[in-house]
């Protein structure tokens, strides 16, 4: 299939949205869906491509997934910010209970090989690459001990190896999750104190930009932030932790962020408010944090429906009907004059 | 001894193992058979004594925990079940993407958490027959259940970007045409169909209820439009825990118990 070079048209260089391509199983489905972001207007795509799936034996590669998204976001135009993550079953080294998170310390330097590898192969086509997803949560640290120092070790192992493979790389330190966890929580650690805890470990060193998770949940954008509080605006307290540890010259990345509008869960709001909070929240972005580089939303599409709350959070029905935050989105980003009035007033009795 | 001879007394030798292979395979299949034709025995079935159910208990009227109080529809079918089979029910919270885990795990017997029907999760689970079912609904104001055809040119109520908006795009993609009346909340798009300015209303199943539950005088009629059945998710094996959940959940129905429950936090 011959597809031209394509340019991204938008006004606001901000707007990313992150993609799940690494589970689609059509080729075409991966076209479309990064066709669809360019014509969002999102100049950029947060992208998963996992160890496992590149790496199955040691030192045994196979690019061809990652290959053929590549050149194909490429060729919409597109910036690809790549999360890298995901233990291949021979770096567990037969830990019982290891999950596909599970990476012990003995194999961070086969993780470095791996993102070197990959810098490496992808120069002059992906400038970023995100070390790790959420390492504050147990889950996604393999149900090990959560510890800041280890994904310090991490991150120090990591830095070297991609920088001499590939000096124009910059390195992204992994995005926490936003929680509350209380300290001694078996779930995870609270995300203000990790990163502080982080910086302690000497982990300043080895990234060039923080990665930032900041959901809104139940608040609309503007809403202040707070400890005790999860919302779009946590990413202040984030970003107050850099400068307090000297990193004010490093920009940060929202790779994840967003509403959800289920119709019974807790965490969502109702699909009017999802639309109206997401522009909202741009627009807050854009005014107030000049230390952002992207702002990127979860999701923009899952390969099928999970038919669970998650299916709520994404721009596309996985039969790829635009839902209508896309074309909000879209006329966010490309400067076009949106619809001012989405519904009708509420209904009054004749 | 000569070649041959070996040979064949090899060839003997695997014969019979091969045999006593397939005796055992037989004797597994005719054992499992056999004990599915027993009744089921809820002490193979809940071998703690207690029926631990997983509950992501975020999705209210379904399940929500307050403050260490767990309140809501599966809550209370889960011990109604629990009543139905004789044993004691005990609950753990999870969160939405540690159900399933937890089933497969075995850390719960079974999981009763506003769950569709997953066709592509059958491999690892088994479903109870639906309890509940939280699709869309067309209502309209009249005493007979609405008819898509005749509702074509007319005027359909429904929340702004929810899935009754992609369901219309999607009948309005297959050639049907239709008056679109987007509203913010789910019940105004009711109140549109109630004050009569709206031919009918495209709506979640359980924001209808409640919606109607609130409105007892008003006489409306629905149908559904697409379904969404929640039902209870177990491990294949025992096979007694089935059997022995839907023995449960059709006394329930049979008794009215189930509808009541249903009545009391949604709506009948």
């Amino acid at each position: 299939m011959l597809i031209e070079q394509q340019t991204v048209e938008t006004v606001k260089p901000s707007v990313c949205v992150h993609s799940l391509l690494e589970n689609e199983v059509q080729e075409e489905k991966i076209l479309r869906s990064l066709a669809l972001t360019r014509e969002l207007g999102a100049s950029a795509i947060v992208q998963f491509f996992p160890w496992a799936y590149f790496e199955q034996s040691d030192d045994d590669f196979s690019w061809e997934r990652a290959d053929f998204i590549i050149k194909h976001a490429r060729l919409q135009g597109l910036h690809i910010i790549a999360r890298l993550g995901l233990v291949p079953e021979w770096a567990r080294r037969g830990i019982s209970g290891s999950t596909l998170n599970t990476l012990p310390s003995e194999s961070f330097a086969d993780f470095a090989e791996y993102a070197a590898a990959f810098a490496a192969r992808y120069a002059g086509e992906v400038e970023h690459i995100i070390i790790w997803n959420e390492p504050n949560l147990s889950f996604e640290w393999g149900y090990q001990p959560v510890d800041p120092a280890d994904y310090a070790n991490l991150l120090k192992a990591t830095y070297a190896r991609v920088k001499a493979a590939n000096a124009q790389m910059t390195i992204l330190a992994g995005a926490l999750a936003p929680t509350l966890e209380a300290a001694g929580s078996s779930a995870g650690w609270n995300d203000l104190a990790y990163l502080r805890a982080l910086y302690a470990a000497g982990a300043g060193a080895y990234f060039d930009a923080l990665a930032i998770h900041s959901y809104g949940f139940l608040d609309p954008p503007e809403a202040p932030p707070a400890a005790n509080r999860l919302n779009f605006r946590r990413a202040e307290l984030l970003r107050d932790i850099m400068l307090e540890y000297g990193d004010a010259a490093k920009p940060a990345f929202i790779t994840e962020s967003g509403w959800n509008d289920h119709p019974r869960w807790t965490g969502a709001v109702r699909p009017s408010q999802r639309s109206a909070y997401t522009i909202r929240a741009f627009q807050f972005a854009e005014a107030n944090w000049s230390w952002l580089e992207r702002l990127c939303i979860w999701a923009l599409r899952y390969p099928a429906n999970l038919n669970a709350y998650p299916d709520y959070s994404t721009l596309i029905s996985p039969d790829f009907q635009l839902k209508p935050i896309y074309y909000a989105l879209q006329a966010h980003a490309r400067g076009w004059e949106s619809e001012t009035r989405l519904w009708l007033p509420p209904p009054e009795k004749n | 001894m000569a070649a041959t001879a070996r040979k064949k007394l090899r060839r003997g030798k695997i014969k019979r193992l091969l045999a006593a292979a397939a005796l055992t395979l037989l004797a597994a299949g005719a054992f499992l058979a056999f004990q599915r034709l027993l009744p089921p025995q809820p002490a193979r079935a809940f071998p703690s004594g207690a029926i631990v159910i997983g509950v992501d208990a975020s999705f209210p009227p379904f399940a929500l925990d307050d403050g260490g109080n767990l309140s809501g529809l599966d809550i209370d079918l889960a011990r109604a079940i629990a009543s139905e089979i004789g044993l004691p029910a005990r609950f753990v919270t999870l969160s939405y993407f540690g159900l399933y885990d937890a089933l497969t795990t075995s850390k719960v017997d079974l999981l009763i958490s506003a769950l569709p029907i997953e066709p592509g999760r059958t491999d690892d689970v088994r479903y109870s027959q639906p309890y509940f079912d939280n699709g869309l609904v067309l209502a309209v104001n009249a005493p007979s259940a609405p008819d898509l055809q005749a509702l074509a040119g007319k005027a359909i109520a429904y929340e702004y970007a929810s899935s009754a908006d992609s369901q219309l795009r999607a009948w309005e993609s297959g050639g049907s045409h239709f008056q679109r009346r987007p509203y913010e909340l789910p019940r105004y798009a009711l109140d549109a169909l109630r004050y009569e300015q709206a031919g009918a209303a495209l709506i979640e199943a359980t924001a209808f209820f409640l919606y109607r539950k609130e409105h007892p005088a008003w006489a409306a009629a629905y149908t559904y439009a697409a379904r969404a059945p929640y039902a209870i998710a177990v491990r294949h094996e025992p096979w007694d825990t089935l059997r022995l959940l839907d023995a449960a959940l059709a006394a329930l129905k049979e008794s009215g118990e189930l509808a009541r429950i249903i009545d009391n936090w949604v709506g009948s």
